[in-house]
Protein backbone atom coordinates (compact mmCIF):
# COMPACT_ATOMS: atom_id res chain seq x y z
CA UNK A 1 0.00 0.00 0.00
CA UNK A 2 1.43 3.47 -0.99
CA UNK A 3 1.54 6.06 1.43
CA UNK A 4 -0.68 8.96 1.37
CA UNK A 5 1.16 11.49 2.44
CA UNK A 6 4.32 13.30 4.45
CA UNK A 7 2.90 12.68 7.25
CA UNK A 8 2.07 8.99 6.67
CA UNK A 9 5.57 7.79 6.00
CA UNK A 10 7.38 10.02 8.93
CA UNK A 11 5.13 7.52 11.32
CA UNK A 12 6.86 4.59 9.26
CA UNK A 13 10.28 6.41 9.64
CA UNK A 14 9.50 6.80 13.15
CA UNK A 15 8.34 3.54 13.92
CA UNK A 16 11.41 1.88 12.24
CA UNK A 17 13.97 4.12 14.00
CA UNK A 18 14.76 6.42 11.43
CA UNK A 19 12.92 9.63 12.07
CA UNK A 20 14.03 11.83 15.10
CA UNK A 21 12.13 14.65 15.96
CA UNK A 22 13.68 17.91 17.26
CA UNK A 23 11.76 19.64 19.52
CA UNK A 24 13.97 22.04 21.22
CA UNK A 25 13.10 25.31 19.39
CA UNK A 26 15.69 26.14 16.00
CA UNK A 27 16.72 28.74 14.29
CA UNK A 28 15.27 28.62 10.33
CA UNK A 29 18.34 30.99 9.73
CA UNK A 30 21.09 28.73 9.00
CA UNK A 31 20.53 25.91 12.48
CA UNK A 32 18.22 23.93 10.49
CA UNK A 33 20.37 23.75 7.72
CA UNK A 34 23.31 22.91 9.46
CA UNK A 35 21.57 20.35 12.15
CA UNK A 36 20.21 18.65 8.52
CA UNK A 37 23.61 18.99 6.65
CA UNK A 38 25.81 17.04 9.46
CA UNK A 39 22.96 14.72 10.42
CA UNK A 40 23.26 13.47 6.20
CA UNK A 41 27.01 13.81 6.98
CA UNK A 42 26.57 11.23 9.27
CA UNK A 43 24.09 9.02 7.21
CA UNK A 44 21.89 9.96 10.38
CA UNK A 45 17.77 9.89 10.49
CA UNK A 46 15.07 12.07 8.67
CA UNK A 47 14.23 15.21 10.83
CA UNK A 48 11.22 16.97 11.64
CA UNK A 49 11.87 20.62 13.77
CA UNK A 50 8.84 21.12 15.52
CA UNK A 51 9.63 24.41 17.21
CA UNK A 52 10.69 27.30 14.84
CA UNK A 53 12.02 30.15 15.75
CA UNK A 54 9.97 33.15 14.71
CA UNK A 55 6.63 30.92 14.22
CA UNK A 56 3.89 30.01 15.08
CA UNK A 57 3.44 27.09 17.09
CA UNK A 58 2.70 23.99 14.23
CA UNK A 59 4.76 25.52 11.79
CA UNK A 60 7.53 22.76 11.27
CA UNK A 61 9.62 21.60 8.83
CA UNK A 62 11.54 18.04 7.88
CA UNK A 63 14.44 17.13 6.64
CA UNK A 64 16.16 13.93 4.86
CA UNK A 65 12.84 12.41 3.81
CA UNK A 66 15.03 9.93 1.07
CA UNK A 67 18.36 10.55 2.81
CA UNK A 68 19.57 7.10 2.81
CA UNK A 69 18.74 3.93 0.77
CA UNK A 70 17.22 2.52 3.93
CA UNK A 71 14.24 5.44 3.82
CA UNK A 72 13.91 4.77 -0.41
CA UNK A 73 13.09 0.83 0.81
CA UNK A 74 10.62 2.08 3.43
CA UNK A 75 8.90 4.48 0.98
CA UNK A 76 8.87 1.81 -1.70
CA UNK A 77 7.73 -0.85 0.68
CA UNK A 78 10.67 -2.92 1.05
CA UNK A 79 12.90 -4.01 4.24
CA UNK A 80 14.99 -1.20 5.73
CA UNK A 81 18.15 -3.38 5.15
CA UNK A 82 16.96 -4.26 1.56
CA UNK A 83 20.24 -4.04 -1.25
CA UNK A 84 21.02 -1.44 -3.80
CA UNK A 85 20.19 -3.65 -6.34
CA UNK A 86 16.94 -4.96 -4.81
CA UNK A 87 15.73 -1.29 -4.53
CA UNK A 88 16.91 -0.73 -8.28
CA UNK A 89 15.40 -4.36 -9.40
CA UNK A 90 11.97 -2.97 -7.57
CA UNK A 91 12.33 0.67 -9.29
CA UNK A 92 12.87 -0.68 -12.99
CA UNK A 93 10.19 -3.49 -12.85
CA UNK A 94 7.46 -0.43 -11.50
CA UNK A 95 8.84 2.50 -13.48
CA UNK A 96 7.18 0.55 -16.45
CA UNK A 97 3.66 0.75 -15.16
CA UNK A 98 1.87 4.02 -15.16
CA UNK A 99 -1.42 4.36 -13.32
CA UNK A 100 -3.80 7.51 -14.04
CA UNK A 101 -4.20 10.13 -11.32
CA UNK A 102 -7.50 10.38 -9.44
CA UNK A 103 -8.95 14.00 -9.13
CA UNK A 104 -10.62 14.46 -5.99
CA UNK A 105 -12.68 16.72 -4.60
CA UNK A 106 -11.89 19.96 -2.59
CA UNK A 107 -13.05 18.84 0.59
CA UNK A 108 -11.15 15.66 0.29
CA UNK A 109 -8.11 17.96 -0.01
CA UNK A 110 -5.97 18.86 3.30
CA UNK A 111 -3.81 21.06 1.23
CA UNK A 112 -7.07 23.09 0.81
CA UNK A 113 -7.47 23.76 4.82
CA UNK A 114 -5.79 27.22 4.46
CA UNK A 115 -5.94 29.03 1.71
CA UNK A 116 -4.13 32.97 0.92
CA UNK A 117 -5.22 34.23 -2.26
CA UNK A 118 -4.20 37.51 -3.86
CA UNK A 119 -3.12 40.05 -1.28
CA UNK A 120 -3.54 37.71 1.56
CA UNK A 121 0.05 36.17 0.22
CA UNK A 122 2.22 36.43 2.66
CA UNK A 123 5.63 34.02 1.95
CA UNK A 124 7.29 35.37 4.89
CA UNK A 125 4.37 33.25 7.50
CA UNK A 126 6.20 30.03 6.63
CA UNK A 127 9.62 29.26 8.55
CA UNK A 128 11.49 29.19 4.88
CA UNK A 129 15.03 28.34 5.91
CA UNK A 130 18.26 30.02 5.37
CA UNK A 131 19.99 26.87 4.26
CA UNK A 132 23.78 27.89 3.72
CA UNK A 133 25.62 30.68 5.15
CA UNK A 134 25.73 32.52 2.00
CA UNK A 135 23.18 31.45 0.14
CA UNK A 136 21.15 33.98 -2.00
CA UNK A 137 18.10 33.81 0.27
CA UNK A 138 15.78 31.50 1.93
CA UNK A 139 14.93 28.35 -0.10
CA UNK A 140 11.59 27.15 0.24
CA UNK A 141 11.86 25.15 -2.89
CA UNK A 142 14.55 22.04 -2.25
CA UNK A 143 12.24 19.18 -2.03
CA UNK A 144 9.83 19.99 -4.33
CA UNK A 145 7.59 19.06 -6.85
CA UNK A 146 7.01 21.78 -9.29
CA UNK A 147 4.16 21.80 -11.96
CA UNK A 148 3.59 23.11 -15.11
CA UNK A 149 1.54 21.73 -18.78
CA UNK A 150 1.84 21.93 -22.15
CA UNK A 151 -1.48 23.57 -23.39
CA UNK A 152 -1.11 22.16 -26.88
CA UNK A 153 -0.46 18.91 -26.29
CA UNK A 154 -1.92 18.97 -21.97
CA UNK A 155 1.39 16.96 -20.87
CA UNK A 156 1.95 17.62 -17.52
CA UNK A 157 5.47 18.34 -16.34
CA UNK A 158 6.79 17.51 -13.07
CA UNK A 159 10.71 18.17 -11.87
CA UNK A 160 12.12 19.19 -8.67
CA UNK A 161 13.62 23.01 -9.11
CA UNK A 162 15.01 25.06 -6.37
CA UNK A 163 12.74 28.33 -5.87
CA UNK A 164 14.00 31.02 -3.42
CA UNK A 165 11.59 33.97 -1.41
CA UNK A 166 12.22 36.63 -3.09
CA UNK A 167 9.87 39.12 -1.73
CA UNK A 168 6.43 38.38 0.26
CA UNK A 169 4.41 37.71 -3.23
CA UNK A 170 7.64 37.12 -5.60
CA UNK A 171 9.06 33.47 -5.77
CA UNK A 172 12.57 33.52 -8.12
CA UNK A 173 13.95 30.00 -9.15
CA UNK A 174 16.19 28.16 -11.18
CA UNK A 175 14.85 25.53 -13.55
CA UNK A 176 17.95 24.63 -15.59
CA UNK A 177 18.00 25.85 -19.18
CA UNK A 178 17.81 22.37 -20.52
CA UNK A 179 14.98 21.42 -18.46
CA UNK A 180 12.10 19.58 -19.43
CA UNK A 181 9.68 23.50 -17.76
CA UNK A 182 12.16 25.31 -19.88
CA UNK A 183 11.31 23.00 -22.70
CA UNK A 184 7.48 24.30 -21.67
CA UNK A 185 7.76 27.40 -21.26
CA UNK A 186 10.06 28.75 -24.38
CA UNK A 187 8.02 26.73 -26.58
CA UNK A 188 4.46 28.01 -26.30
CA UNK A 189 4.35 30.68 -23.78
CA UNK A 190 7.61 32.57 -24.32
CA UNK A 191 6.86 33.15 -27.73
CA UNK A 192 3.34 34.86 -26.69
CA UNK A 193 5.11 36.91 -24.15
CA UNK A 194 2.16 34.78 -21.75
CA UNK A 195 2.72 33.99 -18.21
CA UNK A 196 2.77 30.06 -17.12
CA UNK A 197 1.13 28.87 -14.84
CA UNK A 198 3.12 26.52 -11.79
CA UNK A 199 2.66 25.10 -8.92
CA UNK A 200 5.50 24.49 -6.33
CA UNK A 201 4.36 21.76 -3.96
CA UNK A 202 5.94 21.23 -0.58
CA UNK A 203 5.47 17.90 1.21
CA UNK A 204 3.78 15.41 -0.95
CA UNK A 205 4.24 11.89 -0.17
CA UNK A 206 7.88 10.16 -0.77
CA UNK A 207 7.92 8.64 -4.20
CA UNK A 208 6.05 11.46 -5.81
CA UNK A 209 8.87 13.33 -4.86
CA UNK A 210 11.06 10.92 -6.01
CA UNK A 211 9.72 10.62 -9.68
CA UNK A 212 10.22 14.21 -10.08
CA UNK A 213 13.72 13.85 -10.08
CA UNK A 214 13.06 11.34 -12.82
CA UNK A 215 14.88 11.96 -16.35
CA UNK A 216 11.50 10.94 -18.22
CA UNK A 217 11.23 12.18 -21.73
CA UNK A 218 9.13 14.55 -22.68
CA UNK A 219 5.34 14.89 -22.99
CA UNK A 220 5.86 11.43 -20.27
CA UNK A 221 3.71 12.73 -17.21
CA UNK A 222 5.39 12.32 -14.24
CA UNK A 223 2.28 11.75 -12.24
CA UNK A 224 1.44 8.50 -14.11
CA UNK A 225 4.74 6.72 -13.64
CA UNK A 226 4.24 8.01 -9.75
CA UNK A 227 1.14 5.94 -9.55
CA UNK A 228 2.88 3.12 -10.99
CA UNK A 229 5.80 3.14 -8.65
CA UNK A 230 3.36 3.52 -5.54
CA UNK A 231 0.87 0.81 -7.08
CA UNK A 232 -1.70 3.25 -6.65
CA UNK A 233 -3.30 6.68 -8.70
CA UNK A 234 -1.59 9.72 -6.86
CA UNK A 235 -4.80 11.90 -5.57
CA UNK A 236 -4.71 15.39 -7.31
CA UNK A 237 -6.83 18.46 -6.72
CA UNK A 238 -7.24 21.50 -9.04
CA UNK A 239 -5.65 24.58 -7.69
CA UNK A 240 -7.06 27.75 -6.89
CA UNK A 241 -6.01 30.14 -8.95
CA UNK A 242 -3.90 28.37 -12.18
CA UNK A 243 -5.66 25.41 -14.02
CA UNK A 244 -3.25 22.90 -12.74
CA UNK A 245 -3.44 19.88 -11.13
CA UNK A 246 -1.70 19.11 -7.52
CA UNK A 247 -1.18 16.45 -4.87
CA UNK A 248 -4.43 16.83 -2.43
CA UNK A 249 -2.00 15.60 0.05
CA UNK A 250 0.99 18.29 0.04
CA UNK A 251 1.67 19.86 3.17
CA UNK A 252 1.97 23.19 0.65
CA UNK A 253 1.40 24.61 -2.59
CA UNK A 254 2.21 27.23 -3.81
CA UNK A 255 0.31 28.70 -6.91
CA UNK A 256 1.71 31.20 -9.33
CA UNK A 257 2.56 32.87 -12.88
CA UNK A 258 6.51 32.56 -14.24
CA UNK A 259 6.92 35.79 -15.90
CA UNK A 260 7.97 35.96 -19.18
CA UNK A 261 8.98 39.88 -19.27
CA UNK A 262 10.83 40.04 -15.85
CA UNK A 263 13.37 38.93 -13.94
CA UNK A 264 15.30 39.25 -10.70
CA UNK A 265 17.69 38.41 -8.07
CA UNK A 266 18.16 34.20 -7.41
CA UNK A 267 20.99 32.45 -5.92
CA UNK A 268 23.31 31.60 -5.46
CA UNK A 269 22.46 28.23 -3.49
CA UNK A 270 24.38 25.46 -2.52
CA UNK A 271 23.87 23.02 -5.04
CA UNK A 272 23.58 19.29 -5.42
CA UNK A 273 27.05 18.77 -5.98
CA UNK A 274 28.35 19.96 -3.36
CA UNK A 275 29.77 22.87 -3.84
CA UNK A 276 27.87 26.85 -4.35
CA UNK A 277 29.42 27.48 -7.75
CA UNK A 278 27.97 30.82 -9.19
CA UNK A 279 25.02 29.95 -10.87
CA UNK A 280 23.17 33.00 -10.09
CA UNK A 281 20.97 35.71 -11.63
CA UNK A 282 20.00 33.66 -14.51
CA UNK A 283 16.52 32.21 -13.48
CA UNK A 284 13.17 32.82 -13.75
CA UNK A 285 10.59 35.07 -11.41
CA UNK A 286 7.42 34.25 -10.21
CA UNK A 287 5.08 35.91 -8.85
CA UNK A 288 2.48 33.77 -6.49
CA UNK A 289 -1.01 34.08 -6.75
CA UNK A 290 -2.20 31.45 -3.96
CA UNK A 291 -0.80 29.39 -1.18
CA UNK A 292 -2.64 26.89 0.12
CA UNK A 293 -1.62 24.69 2.66
CA UNK A 294 -2.07 22.16 5.90
CA UNK A 295 -2.70 22.94 9.34
CA UNK A 296 0.17 22.38 10.70
CA UNK A 297 2.46 22.31 7.74
CA UNK A 298 5.29 20.84 7.28
CA UNK A 299 8.16 22.68 4.73
CA UNK A 300 10.21 19.98 3.49
CA UNK A 301 13.60 20.76 2.86
CA UNK A 302 17.21 19.11 1.92
CA UNK A 303 20.02 20.80 3.53
CA UNK A 304 21.87 20.03 -0.18
CA UNK A 305 25.48 19.56 -0.09
CA UNK A 306 28.14 16.59 -0.66
CA UNK A 307 26.63 13.22 -0.65
CA UNK A 308 24.74 11.83 0.55
CA UNK A 309 21.50 13.66 0.75
CA UNK A 310 18.16 13.26 -0.57
CA UNK A 311 19.19 14.16 -4.05
CA UNK A 312 22.14 12.38 -4.40
CA UNK A 313 20.31 9.06 -3.29
CA UNK A 314 17.01 10.04 -5.35
CA UNK A 315 19.05 10.77 -8.59
CA UNK A 316 21.18 7.37 -7.95
CA UNK A 317 17.73 5.72 -8.58
CA UNK A 318 15.76 7.49 -10.99
CA UNK A 319 18.97 8.49 -12.97
CA UNK A 320 20.68 4.96 -13.30
CA UNK A 321 17.31 3.01 -14.47
CA UNK A 322 16.11 5.32 -17.11
CA UNK A 323 19.81 5.54 -18.28
CA UNK A 324 19.84 1.61 -18.40
CA UNK A 325 16.50 1.65 -20.64
CA UNK A 326 18.01 4.74 -22.82
CA UNK A 327 21.19 3.01 -23.63
CA UNK A 328 19.26 -0.47 -24.09
CA UNK A 329 17.03 1.45 -26.69
CA UNK A 330 20.66 2.63 -28.62
CA UNK A 331 21.22 -1.42 -29.17
CA UNK A 332 23.62 -0.92 -26.18
CA UNK A 333 24.09 -4.42 -24.38
CA UNK A 334 23.64 -3.25 -21.09
CA UNK A 335 23.72 -5.41 -17.77
CA UNK A 336 23.22 -2.79 -15.14
CA UNK A 337 23.86 0.95 -14.50
CA UNK A 338 25.01 2.46 -11.24
CA UNK A 339 25.08 6.02 -10.54
CA UNK A 340 26.95 6.24 -7.43
CA UNK A 341 25.49 8.73 -5.10
CA UNK A 342 28.85 9.95 -4.17
CA UNK A 343 29.45 10.64 -7.87
CA UNK A 344 26.39 13.30 -7.70
CA UNK A 345 25.20 12.20 -11.16
CA UNK A 346 28.58 13.42 -12.38
CA UNK A 347 30.15 9.96 -12.59
CA UNK A 348 28.26 6.82 -14.07
CA UNK A 349 28.93 3.04 -14.28
CA UNK A 350 27.78 1.08 -17.02
CA UNK A 351 28.35 -2.93 -17.10
CA UNK A 352 28.12 -4.24 -20.43
CA UNK A 353 28.19 -7.77 -21.93
CA UNK A 354 30.10 -7.31 -24.41
CA UNK A 355 32.63 -4.23 -24.24
CA UNK A 356 35.22 -2.56 -26.49
CA UNK A 357 35.78 0.67 -28.30
CA UNK A 358 32.35 0.46 -30.61
CA UNK A 359 30.64 0.42 -27.25
CA UNK A 360 32.26 2.69 -25.61
CA UNK A 361 31.27 5.05 -28.40
CA UNK A 362 27.65 4.44 -28.23
CA UNK A 363 27.93 5.02 -24.80
CA UNK A 364 29.60 8.44 -25.10
CA UNK A 365 27.01 9.01 -27.92
CA UNK A 366 23.80 8.46 -25.97
CA UNK A 367 25.34 10.89 -22.89
CA UNK A 368 26.05 13.24 -25.20
CA UNK A 369 22.68 13.61 -27.61
CA UNK A 370 20.96 16.23 -25.60
CA UNK A 371 20.60 17.67 -22.20
CA UNK A 372 24.21 16.21 -20.81
CA UNK A 373 23.98 15.68 -16.84
CA UNK A 374 27.23 13.55 -16.34
CA UNK A 375 30.10 13.59 -17.19
CA UNK A 376 32.17 11.12 -16.62
CA UNK A 377 31.14 7.61 -17.74
CA UNK A 378 32.89 3.74 -16.67
CA UNK A 379 32.04 0.72 -18.88
CA UNK A 380 32.78 -2.20 -17.68
CA UNK A 381 32.84 -5.85 -18.34
CA UNK A 382 29.43 -8.47 -17.23
CA UNK A 383 31.76 -9.83 -14.23
CA UNK A 384 32.22 -6.38 -12.61
CA UNK A 385 29.44 -5.83 -10.05
CA UNK A 386 28.10 -2.09 -10.71
CA UNK A 387 27.28 -1.59 -7.16
CA UNK A 388 30.62 -2.78 -5.79
CA UNK A 389 32.78 0.77 -5.92
CA UNK A 390 35.83 -1.35 -5.00
CA UNK A 391 35.65 -3.46 -8.29
CA UNK A 392 34.76 -0.85 -10.21
CA UNK A 393 37.53 0.73 -9.24
CA UNK A 394 39.92 -2.11 -9.43
CA UNK A 395 38.53 -3.11 -13.24
CA UNK A 396 38.69 1.02 -14.15
CA UNK A 397 42.60 1.00 -12.47
CA UNK A 398 43.74 -2.51 -14.12
CA UNK A 399 41.68 -2.56 -17.85
CA UNK A 400 41.55 1.39 -18.68
CA UNK A 401 44.22 2.00 -20.93
CA UNK A 402 44.95 5.42 -21.25
CA UNK A 403 46.32 5.81 -24.42
CA UNK A 404 43.24 3.80 -26.10
CA UNK A 405 40.59 3.61 -23.96
CA UNK A 406 39.78 7.37 -22.75
CA UNK A 407 36.93 8.72 -25.54
CA UNK A 408 35.69 12.04 -24.73
CA UNK A 409 33.46 14.69 -26.74
CA UNK A 410 33.07 18.29 -26.51
CA UNK A 411 29.63 20.02 -27.23
CA UNK A 412 28.13 23.25 -26.47
CA UNK A 413 24.64 24.63 -25.17
CA UNK A 414 23.89 21.84 -23.38
CA UNK A 415 25.91 20.99 -20.48
CA UNK A 416 25.20 21.06 -16.85
CA UNK A 417 25.99 24.31 -15.33
CA UNK A 418 26.55 23.33 -12.17
CA UNK A 419 29.27 21.24 -12.65
CA UNK A 420 31.78 22.82 -10.44
CA UNK A 421 35.16 22.22 -12.88
CA UNK A 422 33.81 24.22 -15.89
CA UNK A 423 34.89 28.01 -15.95
CA UNK A 424 32.72 30.69 -15.48
CA UNK A 425 32.69 31.23 -19.06
CA UNK A 426 32.01 27.23 -19.70
CA UNK A 427 28.68 27.73 -17.51
CA UNK A 428 27.67 30.71 -19.28
CA UNK A 429 27.77 28.96 -22.73
CA UNK A 430 26.92 25.55 -21.40
CA UNK A 431 29.99 23.87 -22.81
CA UNK A 432 31.02 21.25 -21.69
CA UNK A 433 33.10 17.68 -22.06
CA UNK A 434 32.13 13.94 -21.29
CA UNK A 435 34.60 11.26 -20.97
CA UNK A 436 34.09 7.50 -21.36
CA UNK A 437 36.65 5.18 -19.43
CA UNK A 438 36.49 1.96 -21.43
CA UNK A 439 37.24 -0.64 -18.96
CA UNK A 440 36.57 -3.15 -20.88
CA UNK A 441 38.79 -6.44 -22.32
CA UNK A 442 38.94 -5.48 -26.10
CA UNK A 443 36.27 -7.80 -27.76
CA UNK A 444 38.91 -8.37 -30.25
CA UNK A 445 41.46 -10.22 -28.23
CA UNK A 446 40.94 -13.93 -28.31
CA UNK A 447 40.32 -15.91 -24.93
CA UNK A 448 43.57 -17.35 -24.85
CA UNK A 449 45.59 -13.94 -24.38
CA UNK A 450 42.44 -12.34 -21.91
CA UNK A 451 44.50 -12.20 -18.42
CA UNK A 452 42.50 -14.00 -15.78
CA UNK A 453 41.28 -12.26 -12.73
CA UNK A 454 42.66 -13.79 -10.02
CA UNK A 455 39.96 -13.37 -8.09
CA UNK A 456 38.74 -16.65 -5.40
CA UNK A 457 35.38 -17.26 -8.06
CA UNK A 458 37.71 -17.02 -11.12
CA UNK A 459 41.13 -18.26 -10.73
CA UNK A 460 40.17 -21.82 -9.05
CA UNK A 461 38.51 -24.53 -9.85
CA UNK A 462 34.69 -24.93 -9.11
CA UNK A 463 35.69 -28.23 -7.35
CA UNK A 464 38.51 -26.25 -4.94
CA UNK A 465 35.80 -23.53 -4.17
CA UNK A 466 33.47 -25.96 -3.13
CA UNK A 467 35.99 -27.72 -1.04
CA UNK A 468 37.07 -24.43 0.52
CA UNK A 469 33.47 -23.37 1.43
CA UNK A 470 32.51 -26.70 2.79
CA UNK A 471 35.73 -26.89 5.24
CA UNK A 472 35.57 -22.96 5.86
CA UNK A 473 34.47 -23.16 9.59
CA UNK A 474 37.01 -26.48 9.99
CA UNK A 475 39.96 -24.42 8.93
CA UNK A 476 38.56 -22.04 12.03
CA UNK A 477 37.50 -19.39 10.10
CA UNK A 478 34.04 -17.46 10.53
CA UNK B 1 21.92 51.07 15.28
CA UNK B 2 22.50 51.23 11.55
CA UNK B 3 20.25 48.96 9.28
CA UNK B 4 22.28 46.22 7.70
CA UNK B 5 21.65 44.81 3.57
CA UNK B 6 23.11 42.93 1.78
CA UNK B 7 23.41 42.53 -1.54
CA UNK B 8 25.76 39.73 -4.73
CA UNK B 9 28.12 41.04 -7.70
CA UNK B 10 29.64 38.01 -9.79
CA UNK B 11 32.51 39.51 -8.53
CA UNK B 12 33.66 42.01 -6.21
CA UNK B 13 35.50 44.36 -8.10
CA UNK B 14 32.29 44.60 -9.77
CA UNK B 15 30.53 46.78 -7.08
CA UNK B 16 30.85 50.49 -7.82
CA UNK B 17 30.89 53.55 -5.89
CA UNK B 18 28.35 56.15 -6.36
CA UNK B 19 24.86 55.88 -7.36
CA UNK B 20 23.61 52.54 -8.64
CA UNK B 21 20.90 50.38 -8.97
CA UNK B 22 20.37 47.14 -6.61
CA UNK B 23 18.81 44.26 -5.69
CA UNK B 24 19.31 43.95 -1.60
CA UNK B 25 18.53 41.79 1.10
CA UNK B 26 17.09 43.10 4.63
CA UNK B 27 19.26 41.60 6.95
CA UNK B 28 17.15 42.51 9.90
CA UNK B 29 16.21 39.72 12.49
CA UNK B 30 12.87 38.23 12.08
CA UNK B 31 10.31 36.23 10.34
CA UNK B 32 10.71 38.88 7.11
CA UNK B 33 14.79 38.89 7.42
CA UNK B 34 16.13 37.68 3.74
CA UNK B 35 13.49 40.14 2.19
CA UNK B 36 14.46 41.71 -1.21
CA UNK B 37 14.20 45.23 -2.22
CA UNK B 38 14.86 46.54 -5.69
CA UNK B 39 16.30 49.67 -5.32
CA UNK B 40 18.32 52.77 -6.25
CA UNK B 41 20.93 53.67 -3.82
CA UNK B 42 24.38 55.59 -3.47
CA UNK B 43 26.56 53.06 -1.85
CA UNK B 44 30.50 53.97 -0.46
CA UNK B 45 32.94 52.05 0.56
CA UNK B 46 33.82 54.07 3.43
CA UNK B 47 31.75 55.45 6.09
CA UNK B 48 33.13 58.50 6.40
CA UNK B 49 31.76 59.14 2.55
CA UNK B 50 28.19 58.18 3.51
CA UNK B 51 27.97 59.16 7.09
CA UNK B 52 24.14 58.78 7.82
CA UNK B 53 24.21 55.59 5.73
CA UNK B 54 23.31 51.76 6.12
CA UNK B 55 25.46 48.98 6.40
CA UNK B 56 25.55 46.92 3.08
CA UNK B 57 27.64 43.58 3.12
CA UNK B 58 28.65 42.26 -0.40
CA UNK B 59 28.95 38.96 -1.22
CA UNK B 60 30.67 37.21 -4.55
CA UNK B 61 28.65 34.46 -6.64
CA UNK B 62 30.05 32.14 -4.86
CA UNK B 63 28.55 33.29 -1.68
CA UNK B 64 31.39 34.58 -0.28
CA UNK B 65 31.21 38.07 2.14
CA UNK B 66 33.85 40.38 1.34
CA UNK B 67 35.37 41.56 4.06
CA UNK B 68 34.70 45.04 5.16
CA UNK B 69 31.25 46.52 4.65
CA UNK B 70 30.12 49.17 2.39
CA UNK B 71 27.59 51.67 3.00
CA UNK B 72 24.01 52.11 1.13
CA UNK B 73 21.74 55.14 1.20
CA UNK B 74 18.70 54.52 -0.21
CA UNK B 75 17.44 57.14 -2.86
CA UNK B 76 14.07 55.39 -4.76
CA UNK B 77 12.28 51.91 -4.12
CA UNK B 78 12.23 50.52 -7.62
CA UNK B 79 9.30 47.34 -8.36
CA UNK B 80 10.48 44.14 -6.99
CA UNK B 81 11.88 43.04 -10.30
CA UNK B 82 13.57 44.17 -14.04
CA UNK B 83 12.05 43.66 -17.71
CA UNK B 84 13.90 41.07 -18.96
CA UNK B 85 13.12 37.26 -20.11
CA UNK B 86 13.82 34.54 -18.12
CA UNK B 87 17.67 32.83 -17.79
CA UNK B 88 18.69 36.20 -18.90
CA UNK B 89 21.73 37.42 -16.99
CA UNK B 90 20.36 39.98 -14.62
CA UNK B 91 23.60 41.89 -14.18
CA UNK B 92 23.77 42.16 -17.67
CA UNK B 93 20.01 43.58 -18.30
CA UNK B 94 20.51 45.91 -15.69
CA UNK B 95 23.54 47.39 -17.27
CA UNK B 96 22.22 47.72 -20.48
CA UNK B 97 19.49 49.68 -19.11
CA UNK B 98 21.84 51.89 -17.53
CA UNK B 99 23.19 52.84 -20.55
CA UNK B 100 19.82 53.10 -22.57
Amino acid sequence: MAFRDHREFLEVLEREGELVRVTQEVDWDLEVGAIGRRVYEREGPCLLFEKIKDYPEGFRISNGTLGTWSRVALALGLRKDASVREIYQVYEERIDRRIAPRIVKKEEAPCKENIMIGDEVDLFKFPSPMIHEGDGGRYIGTWDIVICKDPETGWINWGMYRFMVHTKEWLTGWPQTTSHLAMIFNERYLPKNQPMPIAIVIGSDPLSHLIATAPLKPQESEVEYAGGVRGEPVELVPCETVDLLVPAHAEIVIEGEMMPDKIAMEGPFGEYPGYRSGTMCRGVAVKVKAITYRNNPILTMISLGIPPDDSSIAASLTAAVAMKKGLLRRGVPVTDVYVPPEGVTHLVIVGVKKGGTEVARKVLEYFTARRVMTNKHIVVDEDVDVFNMAEVLHAFATKCHPGRGILYEWYEGRANSLTPFYSPEERKRLKGVSVVFDSTWPPEWSQDIVPIKASFKTIYPPEIQEKVLKNWEKYGLK
Amino acid sequence: MAKEWQTFVRKFEDMKEGEVELFIKDLTPGPRKYDTKHVRAKVARRKEDLPEGDILWIRSESGLRFSEPWYIKILEELPPWVPGRPWEDLFEVMEKTKRE
